[in-house]
């Protein structure tokens, strides 16, 4: 791995990245706002699954929610390339990003099959229990996405 | 710094001065600490503050009548700005005379006044009616415009929130 980090570290744009006083700034900003966005659009969801069944039904508060949660990642995608290749190296040897990117793994193979089965099944199939407990693991899996993210910084 | 602020510059060198300000400045863990915690918690506010912003602008969570949705966050938002507050008040006593000639920490204080304002006309005023348009899917002008400010006054206060790490105009 280490080759691929030093080459993206190498990389033009990440010197010219590097180099201006705004980009990475601006980036980073981009970075929180889409985290917001993507926050709000799984919390509304899970919040949901801890909560009670009164109300609009899990799945449309869920099928609502979906397009802005896709939204909110692909702008965090697309604002975090930019940050890992021009800090390429820094992450390489944080053992925060390591485990960002094993968490945001899990988290996205469990959201996009077990949560995403529960949350869009027919009402009452699945049952209180089941539906609290992948509720949980969802805050929990993302939670261990953001929190080293923010300590990938703080202990360089 | 504008010298308006000049009078509260000797309540922040004060309080720089106190033993548990510095304690927490100079801890190794509890510093980040707290600033992962003003993260996780501003995200849970924020989060939410925009899913029901969306809603007013007529764009996202329209399953939803407005009322309902407004009862069901509304104690998670409540919790995540009292959490961010108690963190973010606690970040501000550590390293008062860091924040003091920061334009963006000035700037955050004054986009929360106005999105607090925001909020309250909204609540007081706007949410009155919310019987008429609570299933509509375009929303009252006053109520769209709400949702505009709300989200646009919010992310700003993020943005300045985030700004504040870049000492660009000291």
């Amino acid at each position: 791995m280490q080759p691929t980090f030093e080459w993206m570290n190498n990389l033009p744009v990440s010197a010219a990245i590097r180099e201006s006083i705004w980009i990475s700034p601006l980036v980073n900003v981009g970075h929180l706002l889409a985290l917001v966005l993507l926050v709000g659009a799984l919390l509304i969801v899970d919040l949901k699954l801890l909560g009670s069944d009164e109300g609009t039904s899990l799945d449309k508060i869920a099928r609502d929610a979906e397009p802005w949660f896709i939204r909110g990642f692909v702008l965090m995608f697309l604002t975090g390339v930019p940050q890992l290749i021009s800090n390429a190296l820094r992450e390489y040897y944080s053992p925060f990003f390591w485990t960002k990117m094993l968490m945001l793994v899990v988290a996205l193979i469990f959201t996009f099959t077990i949560r995403r089965r529960v949350v869009l099944s027919a009402d009452g199939a699945i049952s209180t229990g089941i539906r609290k407990l992948v509720g949980a693991a969802s805050i929990a899996l993302w939670a261990g996405v953001a929190i080293p993210a923010r300590l990938i910084g703080l202990f360089t | 710094m504008g010298q308006w602020l000049l009078p509260l510059r000797g309540a922040f060198e004060w309080v720089d001065t106190f033993p548990s300000s510095i304690a927490i400045r100079e801890s190794q863990y509890v510093y980040p600490g707290l600033l992962t915690s003003h993260v996780v918690a501003l995200m849970l506010f924020a989060g939410l503050i925009l899913m029901m912003d969306l809603r007013l602008l007529g764009i996202g969570n329209m399953q939803t009548p407005f009322s309902q949705l407004q009862r069901r966050l509304f104690p998670y938002q409540m919790a995540g700005m009292v959490f961010s507050a108690i963190t973010g008040v606690a970040l501000l006593y550590a390293q008062p005379m860091r924040f003091y000639p920061n334009i963006f920490f000035w700037l955050k204080m004054f986009l929360m006044a106005l999105a607090g304002l925001n909020a309250m006309a909204f609540h007081y005023l706007t949410y009155n009616s919310v019987s008429r348009w609570d299933k509509d899917p375009i929303l009252p002008p006053a109520a769209r415009l709400a949702g505009m400010l709300g989200l646009g006054l919010w992310m700003a206060v993020v943005v300045a929130g985030r700004l504040i790490a870049y000492n660009w105009f000291q």
